[in-house]
């Protein structure tokens, strides 16, 4: 040991700044919410040096868990908050996904004005989340909005927008894909650009059709990139918080796991951080369970990352 | 050369830390550092006045005050966000129900023993009622409000139609007033109460400790307001987030005739094309399940000083001052918001002042909440329900039933359903 050391410590001493950066900054914060999730800690009883005040709160082993995985509408009512939630990040994803193909496809051919086109298409990303939120909380209006304004004028029904129905979560998820698709463009744009010219130009002599040149060419040329977006495209859409808190507020028909924490941890009935620390545990659960799945699905197809 | 740089910077550097640090330590050397930051939370209406009659205290007090404006929404959470960590406002304006809250939380100073507590006998029982937790006073009562129902009278006169006493009358109005166009509900807990408080029904019994927000009363009373949407004799926007908002553009517009609303909502009115003629704004109790039986809410704000803060002294007088007879006064006469102090409704421009004296009556006989820790946490719950009762999703015995739950999980637990 004692010859070990004397070998390899500047090796250590090193790493040791890294070491104790991790464990400040992101360990020690994530066990603390671990801890917080077998409390009963709240506003109420947590310590308060600035008020002299003595932390008052106890264990109270895995009721928080049991509280919320039993789907008790009190906490949030968890499945089906976790089937939005999926179904909301899915359908963003899917969306961001291929309308952000769709326009990287098309913006890589040489069209005139492409500069043009291509800011025009990033605008949206341009735009801070807040203000896309309450512009698109304007256009929902369902008595004022443009949107139904324009629906009623060609005759069609008008749907209440933001109201207590799931057309709610349709209307957030238009505001989401909105706003997410400029960056999965962008990136796939890259992606494209990054093609060899001269696999179309090969493809093309073999006698390729358009059609097989996308699904043989463009499309694998296109994975390393595509497997990275996706991916993050589903931590982030997951995790989406603004564009629902701000389009919609607390509504429950537009509650995902993330909204639901929020209100419990600052807003709503009780600032009890205890279920909201609970809820962090079981969103992190979640993505972690995915992204393993997705890591090996993609090993399994010879990506490695 | 490369020396003479390194200097420089580390020379720089120890310069901005130095200076930082002496800012920072300024403030609290002394007991009192006699500069005030007031939070308030009214609208933007009416916050020039209260930045002004704040000035004024200033001056007069010899003190320092620094205004800062808050989203009313935003308020509470963010203070109690600052006041946890030792930062926030000295004084902090804060809605009847949120002071028994903070109290408990310690967020703000016992004013109990202080002249701000001495003699009280100028108050008005109930709002001096919000101020009080457990036996001592931790607020000032800065105004008082209550829900009432605004008529557009031209439209009621060319009608034909008397302002309604009952909500049958609403309904039989309707005939006359073009049918959706006769009341704007706005769907927000807040509103609720007075087709609960009139139908007889209350969201908690304090007293006895019990849950009694899905009574047969409340199950009648959201029944009424979603009865009135279905025979087309009440218009409501169906998205709670913009609901408030398309309340204010109907009314102001002379779209509805009427609505119910605070006295906070007048100067909004007087701006709007409908109430170019200010005389056309028509305020009269709420109506309720039986004629004279209509029961609003009893609203308003208090000053708070926080807990913690470095200008106690300062922040006593400045309160003493904000809530004087002149200052309210001043407010009344200005804004149309009803004082707390007794003697302040003998002045003769507030006695003229047609909003106040339309409410005055309102709020003698208003409905008191319960000044419990928990009441301003009562309303989250209550609005999903309510919203969803009136957009049809919910029938409102399940939609009560739901919140009684969440009552008994969530906000009052030691509270027994009953």
């Amino acid at each position: 040991m004692r010859r070990f050391l004397d070998r390899h410590w500047y090796a250590y001493a090193m790493v040791l700044p890294v070491v104790v950066v991790i464990a400040v900054l992101v360990l020690f914060p994530l066990a603390q919410g671990v801890f917080f999730t077998f409390t009963n800690i709240n506003e109420g009883n947590i310590a308060n040096p600035i008020l002299d005040r003595p932390a008052t709160y106890v264990s109270v082993g895995l009721d928080n868990y049991l509280n919320i995985l039993s789907g008790d509408s009190s906490y949030g009512a968890f499945w089906g908050t976790l089937v939005r939630t999926l179904i909301w990040t899915f359908g963003c994803v899917f969306l961001h996904y291929t309308i952000g193909l769709g326009l990287a496809l098309l913006l890589n051919r040489e069209v005139r004005g492409r500069a043009v086109y291509r800011v025009l298409l990033i605008l949206p990303w341009a735009v801070p989340a807040f203000i896309s939120a309450f512009a698109w909380k304007y256009m929902f209006n369902a008595q004022y909005g443009i949107i139904n304004q324009a629906l009623r004028a060609v005759g069609l029904p008008d749907p209440v927008w933001l109201g207590q129905s799931d057309w709610a979560l349709v209307a957030v998820m238009i505001v989401n894909t909105w706003l997410g698709v400029p960056f999965m463009m962008v990136a796939l744009l890259g992606g494209l650009q990054s093609i060899p010219g001269d696999l179309y130009e090969a493809a093309e002599v073999d006698g390729a059709s358009p059609w097989q040149r996308f699904r043989h060419v463009t499309l694998p040329g296109l994975q390393a990139v595509s497997s990275t977006v996706v991916l993050l495209g589903i931590i982030w859409t997951f995790n989406m918080f603004a564009i629902i808190y701000l389009v919609t507020g607390p509504n429950p028909n537009t509650r995902i796991l993330v909204t639901y924490a929020f209100e419990r941890f600052f807003s709503g009935a009780s600032r009890d951080f205890a279920v909201a620390s609970t809820y962090g545990v079981l969103i992190l659960s979640v993505l972690l369970v995915f992204a393993g799945i997705y890591r090996r699905a993609l090993r399994k197809q010879g990506e490695v990352w | 050369m490369r020396r003479t740089t390194l200097v420089t910077a580390v020379a720089a550097a120890s310069a901005l830390v130095l200076t930082a640090c002496g800012g920072g330590d300024g403030g609290s050397a002394s007991g009192d550092s006699g500069e005030i930051t007031f939070w308030d939370t009214s609208g933007p209406n009416e916050s020039p006045v209260f930045a002004k009659i704040a000035q004024d205290c200033a001056t007069k007090g010899g003190y320092k005050v620094k205004t800062e404006t808050v989203a009313f929404d935003q308020a509470l959470n963010n203070y109690r966000t600052a006041a946890q960590g030792g930062q926030g406002p000295d004084v902090f304006r804060a809605e009847v129900a949120w002071v028994p809250q903070l109290a408990k939380l310690g967020y703000v100073v016992d004013l109990t023993g202080t002249e701000l507590a001495g003699d009280t006998s100028d108050f008005l029982e109930t709002p001096l009622g919000s101020t009080k937790f457990d036996g001592k006073t931790y607020g000032v009562p800065q105004v008082t409000d209550s829900l009432a129902l605004f008529y557009n009278k031209k439209l009621l006169a060319d009608a034909g139609v008397e302002p309604p006493k009952t909500w049958d009358e609403v309904k039989a109005a309707a005939a006359k007033l073009g049918g959706e166009k006769t009341i704007f509900i706005n769907n927000d807990a807040y509103y609720a109460l007075p087709f609960i408080y009139g139908a007889g029904g209350d969201l908690v019994d304090a007293d006895a400790k019990k849950i009694v927000v899905n009574s047969a009363e409340n199950v009648k009373a959201l029944e009424t307001a979603k009865g009135l949407l279905d025979a087309k004799a009440a218009t409501t926007a169906l998205d709670p987030a913009n609901s408030y908002n398309n309340m204010q553009a109907a009314f102001t517009s002379g779209e509805v005739a009427m609505v119910v609303n605070g006295p906070w909502s007048v100067a909004d009115y007087l701006k709007g094309a409908a109430f170019t003629d200010a005389a056309n704004l028509g305020i009269a109790p709420v109506p309720g399940e039986t004629a004279g039986e209509g029961s609003a809410p009893v609203g308003g704000h208090d000053y708070t000083i926080r807990q913690g803060t470095k200008a106690k002294d300062s922040s006593i007088k400045f309160v003493a001052c904000m809530s004087g007879v002149e200052s309210q006064v001043a407010v009344a006469k200005e804004l149309g918001l009803l004082p707390t102090r007794k003697s302040a409704y003998e002045n003769a421009d507030v006695k003229a002042n047609a909003v106040v004296s339309a409410f005055e009556p309102v709020v003698t006989s208003a409905h008191p909440r319960a000044w419990i820790p928990e009441g301003g946490q009562l309303f989250d719950p209550l609005k999903i329900a309510y919203a969803d009762v009136l957009a049809g999703k919910k029938d409102a015995k399940t939609a009560l039933d739901e919140v009684a739950k969440s009552y008994k999980d969530t906000v009052v637990p030691e509270y027994t359903v009953g």
